[in-house]
């Protein structure tokens, strides 16, 4: 050959093309003529569907384990673990040890798709952000959340899950993040803000923040180490900081003596499925820190620390019952 | 880029290697949360300079490609590990008297390996139409129900994918006009 062969994309369409459809059709003669036809019709024709056919084998070399093979391609491809968000993660949660990534799905978020926000995390993930003024933003798993700067404002909505605020300093225009139950306005700070449906929880850990009742109009001002949940109409009481609402941005999920039902209701939105809990183990209590990267760890650590033992249904249905 | 001569530069490989093995490998270990692998990752990252070789302008230039070249490592290292991991969690669902050999294992995962690098390319739906066909072997019309979407539809979603993987493989080989 003087000249190495090739070709181009429209003729590597029409390979892919012609495989797609007869595979569809196998038993098809008229078409099998047709793509005879078009195969013959020069050299880059018959390179193309050559690269085709090599594609068709690697995968047609695994259909014994077909099935299997699927299940581990889909099982991955659910986890989100893509090189390069791997390579993001891997940078984010250096320091964190990772034992496992898998067990996450990403299904179940469409009514949070729908929304289309700007920024949003799948179950299981959660992502740091840095935005245009400098402010920081950590997405808490099943998150979605829109940025809105303008000449005058720079506005944050939150439409479901958490976000972590670290405001950047130096910025003139006032930050402002909208929930459904209101309005909240930090004064240089660094809080937590969690969509709990009607209602918004508060966490400051820096600074104050001001918020305002959608509806009645109610504020309250809270305080570095106070925390507040607030609805359309009312603010709740003031309570004590809760250290856990940050701490998901260190990959961690924290329990200070928390009840069973409650640690894994946290635990089960790191993760899509059902982790269901034996009524009889309603009084036990958590303590500890855990990676929030991997739940099925985390299941593995209470089986050692407490009386219970994870029964495996399927994948995606976990339930603890008495040891 | 001017290159020395290859007894020259093995001895620049050799003095990079004393001077950066030890935070290499606790870089990686500290990612790994695992001393062993790290400390083989940590050969590799510097057999990689003797198979590729390249001159760098200073001590920070060579030390951001060691740590760019570690972290692709330990990806491929992690995604080797969570392939390993799905393939025994998917293949726990089978009886064990149709599990390959652990020698075909090793070239199943191998070929898997090259399959999730090409449909992680592309979109999840397109990704999962494939997978069924080419994998599962499932007719487009089960494929439809599956997705919900007419057969016309996964028609497409197969030669897309097709597309993409065997385009991806042409790059490669520079066989494109």
């Amino acid at each position: 050959m003087s000249q190495r062969a090739s070709f181009d994309h429209a003729t590597l369409e029409c390979a892919a093309d012609w495989f797609a459809r007869l595979q569809a059709a196998p038993a098809d003669a008229e078409l099998h003529a047709q793509w005879r036809q078009w195969l013959e019709q020069g050299e880059g024709q018959r390179l193309a569907w050559s690269y085709v056919e090599r594609i068709g084998q690697r995968f047609g070399s695994l259909q014994q384990q077909g099935s299997v093979a699927h299940q581990t391609l889909a099982s991955l491809r659910n986890g989100k673990h893509s090189r390069r968000r791997l390579v993001s993660q891997l940078g984010v949660l250096a320091g964190v040890g990772m034992l496992g990534w898998l067990g996450w799905r990403s299904d179940g978020l469409d009514r949070v798709r729908a929304l289309r926000a700007g920024y949003r995390t799948g179950i299981g993930e959660r992502r740091s952000e840095v935005l245009a003024d400098g402010t920081r933003l950590w997405l808490n798993s099943a998150t979605a959340l829109d940025v809105q700067f303008d000449t005058v404002n720079r506005e944050l909505h939150l439409y479901a899950g958490e976000v972590l605020i670290e405001t950047g300093h130096g910025d003139s225009r006032p930050l402002r993040v909208r929930t459904r139950a209101g309005l909240l306005e930090p004064l240089g700070t660094r809080f937590s803000v969690r969509d709990e449906g009607a209602l918004t929880e508060l966490n400051v850990y820096q600074g104050a923040v001001r918020t305002t009742c959608a509806d009645s109009g109610a504020v309250a001002t809270v305080q570095a180490g106070q925390g507040l949940r607030f609805d359309r109409q009312a603010n709740g009481p003031l309570v004590r900081a809760q250290a856990r609402r940050e701490a998901w941005s260190r990959g961690l999920l924290l329990a200070e003596d928390m009840p069973l039902a409650q640690f894994i209701e946290e635990l089960a939105s790191y993760r899509s499925g059902h982790i269901g809990v034996d009524p009889a183990l309603h009084g036990l209590r958590v303590m500890g820190s855990f990676p929030l990267n991997d739940s099925d760890l985390v299941l593995a650590q209470l089986q050692d620390a407490l009386p219970i033992r994870v029964q495996r249904r399927f994948d995606w249905w976990v339930t603890l019952v008495p040891r | 880029m001017t290159q020395s001569p290859p007894s020259a530069y093995h001895a620049k490989v050799a003095s990079l290697y004393v001077d950066n093995l030890s935070w290499v490998q606790q870089w990686i270990a500290r990612r790994l949360g695992n001393a062993s692998d790290a400390a083989e990752l940590a050969q590799d990252v510097f057999v990689r300079l003797l198979t590729q070789p390249r001159e760098f302008d200073s001590d920070s230039h060579a030390r951001a490609w060691l740590s760019r070249v570690s972290l692709h490592l330990c990806v491929d290292f992690w995604r080797r590990k969570q392939l390993e991991r799905a393939w025994l969690e998917a293949l726990a669902q089978v009886p064990e008297s149709h599990w390959p050999s652990q020698e075909h294992q090793a070239i199943i995962l191998e070929t898997l390996g090259q399959l999730q690098d090409l449909l992680e390319r592309l979109p999840p739906r397109v990704a999962e139409a494939f997978s069924l066909s080419q994998l599962h072997g499932m007719s487009y019309r089960q494929i439809g129900e599956l997705l919900e979407v007419s057969e016309r539809t996964v028609t497409k979603y197969i030669a897309q994918a097709m597309f993409q993987c065997a385009l991806l493989e042409a790059e490669l080989d520079g066989v494109l006009l």
